[in-house]
């Protein structure tokens, strides 16, 4: 006889899977995850990989935006950082652009993290001044900073249009971004996405239900109450920004590995706006939100690819129109107004509407 | 000599990892185990052989249902001297009362609020020499009464004690007789001030037995059962399902944070053996009901299909006396899937085998509720003078609107001149404290205890209660009424909390009707009906309206001179501080009558 509300320890109260059937439901999904690896074609893996290695990066928008209420429209350019960070630490040392030759993930993931945290860190001063429509306005401004930068600093990027090679990927000796005898290039990649993208969320779930995270909602509810509250805002906010920045970099690092270019053209304005939709379709405020949001926009692309096959009067010629690069654009667009009108707690808002209605069967509350 | 205190002994030497008790605290539902509970009730048990309690002298508690009351009560029956239980919604001038008629030397008050009560009453309480406290906030280095004692020096008073005369308590434990007063239980008096029933360890032991064991209730409750204590340990019947159930069988004892909180306790605990009162079981067909009618179309709808099979199954139970036939089963069986389950979780009766419904009569159609979504419904029968020792109804031998069979060792007798039923057992109490008068007219010549019920014996030996004898109500035309059954009819309606039927001596029967505040005011949300208090949702012509519906329906169940003629709302709710109510909820319907004697002479005025 299990009585699931009777807590006799306060770790069971706090669980995070705190009942089996979340138990077996996350381990079974954790399997299927593992095992698709095993049972999809190399795009859609490649796709998938993408998707998590986004989701990295949204959680931690999502913590600065959801969470403690800091709408950035600068995530690019932290994204960016991180990116070439990474790409500078593993890259070759006799190559065009700067590279330190040091291709471990263990040394070159955490320094993209830390670099764009700094970064982070320093920014971070703005939003103890600013908040709402100015941070925003401010956080964009970074995106044009980092866009001249990164364009003239060609020892660095390669420049504008001609680009440099990723961070190449190597755990423990092997290049995971080359076939090896037993698993193909994108199945590794996949695993390793998906191993980071786990390790990752759960880390941010764990600070969202800490003493940080609460203060962090606190924040987001309204700032004058939460610094009446005790909460010092100055630190809070900085500890926000740098833990968002962190996450951005580490995910900007990772998700060029699988592609293996980068130029500086991929860190503009649309990608911010992206990774917005992204938190606000998810869920703001929430670990899965985010990675559904990620995921969910990552999937995206295929669908409007596969579109002119089923519609012959859409192309994916980008110099005819409609073309599915515009349509992609208009759905982007016309997700954010639906989901923010309709259902303003994303995704996994509805998911939470679906699990409450079961969950106070028989009655409505 | 086996008393309740030898039996907590020796269940801690048996068992002493059990939890023997859990109570909530922090959020966490904290264990005790048997020998914790053994040990602190020692512990204090010394300390009042330090404090030169002597045997037969009175112990108060004034506290709700926690460890404390437990250890307390165990160290007091101990050390030969009687427990005294005060209800915690007892007023100051009761607590006087029942202080200084029981003689308390000591008394345990929970927190500041009943220690207050006390100390207004303490000059009339000579008798009183120290009150000890459990809650210490807002006592603590704010009040210096020389009498006052904190539970924390009690207990090192206790074990100081212990250590200096470690076998103390066993020499007053091995010096126990059958004939010591475990207990003072105070009667809630719907007439006159409460009395004190003296229950003797002979009687508790009895009480004990006859209730566990598998001929009587017809269960075997066990150390893998729970229970959600909840009601005033002060009343036997909760005595007897916590404290004594506990120490007689090993049941588990989860203190419920406060009567308040028993349906959000019920959910956590999901207990295995549940004792209510009928007010709690009408209380929660009405979450039900409600719950079912504020749902969303597709819930409602679904509740409706299966609350109507239940209704169906309940009423074939009720004809097969609890005993499944093959298509009750396999209807039971899909609405398990589909509603029970869920149902029952959220009421908190998931895993409940074996519900009594007992203090007070209750309408049948409440009791075929809960048996039809399937949970194992009890009436039970039984008073403090007999130690809550009479009839039960029985699993799978259940008559609805029947207390059922004499339980193993009881005798039950119908006098035949007035109807009265009468009992004889080890379990009759040994008197009334300090009022032989009371005690004299408590029993009948030839040594029976006259219940003050009216009843009778069906042929094959189930009993159906009638009435109080002094509520019987006799029309101006000579008829007998029981108005507790009228009233019972009415109060199955989840809008209806109290009914008080009078008619004595009048032409027609009249009934003050008290609603439910929430299921109403509910209703009148749902029908944009604006009303700002009690008061005025009972004088909206749509409230009066429904009560009426509600009355035609049941006076088609009634006799000609059984139905109500007229009735009114009352004007507040029933309240134990302005004396309508007993500690208990029970109605004190004399005091009613006159408090809204206007009302009844309305009534009675157009048809003089």
């Amino acid at each position: 006889m299990n009585r699931p509300l009777m807590h006799h320890r306060y770790s069971s109260d706090m669980a995070l899977l705190n009942t089996r059937a979340k138990k077996v439901a996350m381990l079974a999904l954790l399997a299927v995850a593992a095992l698709l690896a095993l049972l999809l074609t190399d795009d859609y893996l490649q796709l998938l990989a993408t998707g998590a290695a986004t989701a990295i990066g949204i959680i931690g928008l999502n913590l600065a935006t959801g969470y403690a209420g800091q709408v950035s429209l600068g995530h690019a350019f932290f994204l960016a950082i991180g990116a070439y960070t990474a790409a500078a630490i593993s890259g070759d040392p006799h190559g065009r652009t700067i590279g330190l030759g040091i291709t471990s993930i263990l040394v070159w993931l955490p320094a993209a993290g830390l670099v764009a945290a700094a970064v982070g860190a320093l920014v971070a001063p703005l939003a103890v001044r600013l908040r709402g429509l100015y941070l925003a306005i401010v956080t964009l401004g970074l995106v044009f900073v980092g866009g001249y930068v990164f364009g003239e600093w060609r020892e660095l990027t390669g420049g504008s249009g001609i680009g440099r090679p990723a961070a190449v990927p190597e755990l423990f000796g092997v290049r995971l971004d080359r076939s090896t005898a037993l698993f193909t290039r994108d199945q590794q990649l996949y695993w390793l996405m998906l191993t980071l993208l786990v390790l990752f969320a759960l880390a941010a779930r764990n600070v969202a239900r800490s003493r940080v995270g609460r203060a962090f909602n606190a924040i987001r509810d309204r700032d004058i109450a939460a610094g009446i509250m005790g909460i010092n805002l100055a630190r809070y906010k900085t500890i926000a920004f740098a833990l968002s920045s962190f996450y951005a970099g580490c995910a900007g690092g990772l998700l060029f590995c699988i592609t293996g270019y980068l130029t500086p053209d991929n860190f503009n304005l649309a990608l911010s706006v992206v990774a917005i939709a992204m938190v606000l379709v998810g869920g703001a405020g929430t670990i899965s939100g985010a990675v559904l949001g990620a995921f969910f926009f990552t999937l995206l692309s295929p669908l409007t690819k596969a579109l002119p096959s089923l519609v012959p009067a859409v192309t994916d010629d980008a110099t005819r129109t409609p073309n599915i690069f515009q349509l992609e654009t208009v759905a982007y667009g016309a997700l954010i107004v639906v989901f923010l009108v309709f259902e303003p707690r994303g995704l996994y808002g509805l998911w939470v509407r679906l699990r409450s209605y079961w969950k106070a069967w028989p009655f409505s509350y | 000599m086996r008393t309740v205190a030898t039996r907590v002994r020796d269940r801690a030497r048996a068992t002493p990892h059990r939890v023997a008790m859990r109570e909530k605290h922090l959020g966490l539902w904290r264990e005790i185990e048997w020998q914790s509970y053994w040990d602190s009730s020692l512990t204090v048990a010394h300390a009042l052989l330090s404090l030169g309690i002597e045997p037969g002298d009175r112990v108060a508690v004034h506290a709700e249902n926690r460890p404390e009351w437990l250890y307390t009560d165990i160290a007091t029956v101990s050390i030969r001297a009687t427990t005294v239980g005060l209800y915690p919604t007892n007023p100051a001038s009761e607590v006087g009362y029942l202080l200084s008629h029981s003689g308390s030397r000591l008394l345990v008050a929970e927190d500041q609020e009943q220690v207050d009560k006390a100390l207004a009453v303490l000059e009339s309480c000579p008798e009183l020499e120290w009150i000890v406290y459990l809650e210490p906030r807002g006592i603590r280095s704010r009040y210096h009464h020389k009498k006052l004692m904190s539970w924390q020096e009690l207990l090192q008073r206790g074990a100081e004690h212990r250590a200096a005369h470690p076998g103390a308590v066993d020499e007053r434990i091995a010096a126990a007789a059958q004939e010591d007063i475990a207990t003072l239980v105070y009667t809630s008096g719907t007439t006159g001030p409460p009395k004190g029933a003296m229950l003797t360890n002979s009687n508790v032991d009895f009480a004990i037995e006859a209730s566990l064991g598998g001929g009587s209730y017809g269960i075997t409750p066990g150390g893998k059962d729970l229970i959600l204590s909840y009601l005033p340990l002060c009343h036997v019947a909760e005595r007897l399902l916590t404290t004594w159930y506990n120490a007689g069988a090993g049941v588990q004892v989860n203190f419920a944070e406060s009567i308040s909180t028993v349906q959000p306790n019920l959910r956590e605990v999901q207990p295995t053996i549940l004792f209510g009162v009928p007010r709690i079981w009408e209380k929660v067909l009405a979450t039900v009901t409600i719950g079912v009618q504020n749902a969303t179309m597709f819930k409602r709808l679904n509740g409706r299909l299966w609350l109507g099979l239940a209704d169906r199954i309940g009423h074939r139970l009720a004809a097969t006396g609890g005993r499944h036939t093959a298509r009750t089963r396999l209807a039971y069986a899909i609405g398990w899937v589909c509603y029970y389950r869920a149902l029952r979780e959220r009421i908190g009766m998931r895993w409940v085998r074996h519900a009594l419904s007992g203090a007070a009569p209750i309408a049948p159609e409440v009791l075929r509720f809960f048996m039809g979504i399937g949970i194992a419904m009890h009436e039970v029968y039984g008073m403090t003078e007999n130690t809550a020792i009479a009839t039960a109804n029985r699993p799978r031998k259940v008559r609805l609107g029947t207390v059922g069979v004499r339980l193993d060792g009881a005798e039950v007798r119908v006098d035949a001149d007035t109807g009265e039923i009468q009992t004889r057992h080890a379990a009759v109490f040994a008197g009334y404290f300090r009022d032989p008068e009371a005690t004299a007219r408590a029993f009948t010549a030839d040594g029976w205890l006259r219940t003050g019920d009216v009843g009778e014996f069906s042929v094959d030996g189930y009993l159906r209660i009638t009435d109080r004898v002094k509520d019987i109500l006799i029309t101006a035309g000579g008829k007998n009424v029981a108005p507790s059954e009228i009233e019972n009819g009415l109060k199955a309606s989840p809008y209806l909390k109290e009914a008080v039927v009078l008619g004595d001596r009048k032409p027609y029967l009249v009934a003050l009707i008290g609603i439910e505040a929430d299921t109403v005011a509910d209703w009148a949300q749902r029908r944009g009906l604006a009303f700002t208090t009690y008061r005025d949702l009972t004088e909206k012509p749509e409230v009066v309206e429904l009560v009426q519906d509600i009355i035609r329906q049941a006076n088609t169940h009634q006799a000609t001179v059984a139905q109500i003629k007229k009735f009114r709302l009352l004007p507040k709710e029933l309240d134990e501080n302005d004396g309508e109510l007993t500690a208990t909820q029970k109605v004190k319907r004399a005091a009613v009558a006159t408090r809204f004697a206007d009302l009844v002479n309305q009534m009675y005025g157009g048809a003089r």
